[in-house]
């Protein structure tokens, strides 16, 4: 009986309803899209790295395993040092340059051939391999996002780059120029941010990482598995404390919104309250009607946030195929707690102050 | 036998900004079970006020209350409302349904607050009794003032209370429907046995009672 009282109430009020569930919707979507967006572009940008084929990352002393931070470069020699390792298949300089032009990239300045040699080579969807110094490979999805082909030229670095070839992603970055082109730009010679070190089998990765720690003691040697699981957004500075404050936001924005809604309808149904009180119903039972009401208008925005979240999702990938977004049944479990618990945090206080009314001032409720 | 209803020197005092309200002033009477009590007098005597004691709503200011040897004046809110819940019935001028329940599960509810859940044979008992077996899909909205109240007397009966408490009953409706609501009350008072307490001004009314108490000023003025 109960539950036909709750639904019929909510039924009564279609607009207060669809708004309310409208909120809870909206922060259950913004919480997945944000959690998934921070989580799928960690996740990806890990796999794009352990996509190159490299066993083991040598970077410069003191450079953070993210990647994005580390420029100071090292001298190309280093490079000869490490291909004379044993079990060392192919070392592969590679030199950091960064756009910002059109949304931050890392732009790879590569020696193609010991490229080739530690990834495999890339797979071309148009066009093919550096044949000028300002040639460039972009992959498929930033050539997706951002409408380029091959023959266009695009202004990358101040300079114009002709575009030679589309290749597949998963490849360390999206955007490849010749490492003496990279050189240049820099204003440096024989020098590289990264080696990336393909071994005769990947079993050897830490024989190998083990010599070089020795040859360069104070460089920073790192195994793929051991990055790949660095990449994680708990390792990642700030990356947790931001996804933080847009849960509590998003929180914040269901709770307020079922507060106000809840709050409102105390008010509008006082009379209804007497009723139930006249009839005999206990403080409890008429909390509980308020918190039931409260959990079905949440439990119907959380379905329907699940929707908004897929379909967000499809509507920002197909504008924007460079993002990641991981929705998580995980997150999705969490979100969903979360908004619960919100609602229910927010209709507490109106059910409590519903309970306390006067059954007689109640009842003279015009 | 014991009275089901007992006051003796029953005070009301409502504060109201910072002027004091004496709604009662020493109301002593008694109601035998089975008896139908019209309780009458102008507005502002206390009428409501009284009901509203003996229904466990609000507490007195001072004096005993004696409800089927219940003594509300020594109960906390919580007491009287469960005592409400299992041994009052209300009828309301206004009728006060719930408008988002249909007939049907404004009856129903009773039942489920009393926690002893849906008895069937009770509720088509009742229903047939106050003629509303075809208004019990209708919401309130969908039914005449008649039918309302028929409802609320179906809903304030279906747990088989000790006491029914009527406010003003007919005072929404015109001469056929009051009628009709008043002929049910009596007839609930004298096939069932069932107390009925009820207000009113409309001296029609406080005629079917089997005694008429009349009020004023807080006190009552003739038994």
């Amino acid at each position: 009986m109960v539950n036909k009282l709750i639904v019929s109430n909510i039924l009564y009020r279609p607009i207060r309803t669809a708004l309310s569930a409208l909120a809870v919707a909206i922060e259950v979507a913004m919480v997945m899209l944000f959690v998934g967006l921070a989580h799928g572009l960690v996740n990806e940008s890990a796999k794009r790295l352990e996509g190159v084929g490299a066993d083991i990352l040598v970077q410069p002393p003191g450079a953070s395993f993210l990647l994005a931070f580390s420029q100071a470069p090292m001298s190309m020699k280093i490079g000869d040092r490490l291909k004379d390792l044993p079990h060392v298949l192919a070392v592969s300089p590679v030199l950091f340059n960064f756009n910002s032009a059109g949304g931050l990239n890392i732009i790879y300045g590569i020696d193609m051939p010991s490229f080739v040699r530690v990834s495999g080579g890339f797979a071309y969807h148009r066009g093919g391999p550096f044949q000028n110094p300002y040639d460039l490979l972009v992959d498929d999805l930033y050539a997706r996002a951002n409408h380029v082909k091959v023959g266009e030229t695009i202004s990358l670095l101040n300079q114009g780059f002709h575009v030679c070839g589309i290749v597949e992603h998963g490849k360390g970055a999206r955007l490849f120029i010749p490492l003496q082109t990279a050189e240049d730009l820099l204003q440096i010679q024989e020098k590289a941010s990264i080696f990336f070190i393909k071994c005769t089998e990947p079993s050897y990765a830490e024989t190998v990482a083990d010599d070089i720690r020795q040859l360069l003691p104070k460089y920073q040697v790192l195994p793929v598995k051991e990055y790949m699981s660095l990449m994680t957004s708990n390792n990642l500075p700030f990356l947790n404390d931001f996804i933080a404050v847009v849960i509590a936001i998003a929180v914040c924005i269901g709770f307020l919104v079922i507060f106000l809604s809840m709050y409102t309808t105390i008010t509008e149904r006082t009379r209804e309250i007497g009723i139930l009180k006249s009839l005999g119903a206990s403080k409890r039972y008429i909390i509980a009607v308020i918190l039931r009401e409260a959990g079905l208008l949440s439990a119907v925005g959380i379905i329907v946030g699940y929707g908004v979240a897929v379909i967000a999702r499809k509507v920002i990938l197909a504008h924007h195929p460079t993002l990641f977004i991981d929705l998580t049944a995980e997150w999705a479990a969490y979100a969903a707690i979360l908004a619960l618990v919100g609602s229910l945090l927010g209709a507490f206080y109106p059910a409590i102050r519903a309970a306390r009314l006067d059954p007689v001032d109640a009842l003279a409720y015009e | 036998m014991e009275p089901i209803i007992a006051t003796r020197d029953l005070k009301k005092v409502y504060r109201l900004g910072k002027v004091d309200v004496e709604a009662l002033r020493g109301v002593d009477c008694t109601v035998h079970e089975g008896e139908f009590v019209a309780v009458v007098g102008p507005s502002g005597c206390g009428k409501s006020t009284l009901l509203h004691i003996l229904g466990g709503l609000t507490g007195p200011t001072s004096g005993l209350v004696l409800v089927d040897g219940n003594d509300f004046s020594k109960m906390t809110d919580t007491d009287r409302t469960r005592f409400r819940r299992h041994k009052i019935g209300f009828v309301f001028q206004r009728f006060n349904l719930l408008p988002t329940l249909t007939a049907r599960n404004n009856i129903a509810i009773a039942q489920d607050i009393q926690g002893n859940g849906f008895n069937p044979h009770r509720f088509n008992a009742v229903v047939e009794m106050l003629g509303i077996q075809d208004k019990l899909d209708h919401r309130p909205y969908a039914l005449s003032g008649g039918e309302q109240q028929r409802v609320a007397i179906a809903r304030a009966v279906i747990c088989d209370p000790k006491l029914l408490l009527a406010d003003e009953p007919t005072g929404n409706l015109d001469t056929d429907n009051s009628q009709t609501v008043l002929n049910m009350m009596g007839g609930l008072n004298r096939t069932f046995g069932q107390t009925v307490l009820m207000i009113t001004h409309n001296p029609e009314a406080a005629a079917v009672a089997d005694r008429i108490i009349h009020m004023r000023d807080g006190r009552i003025v003739a038994d």
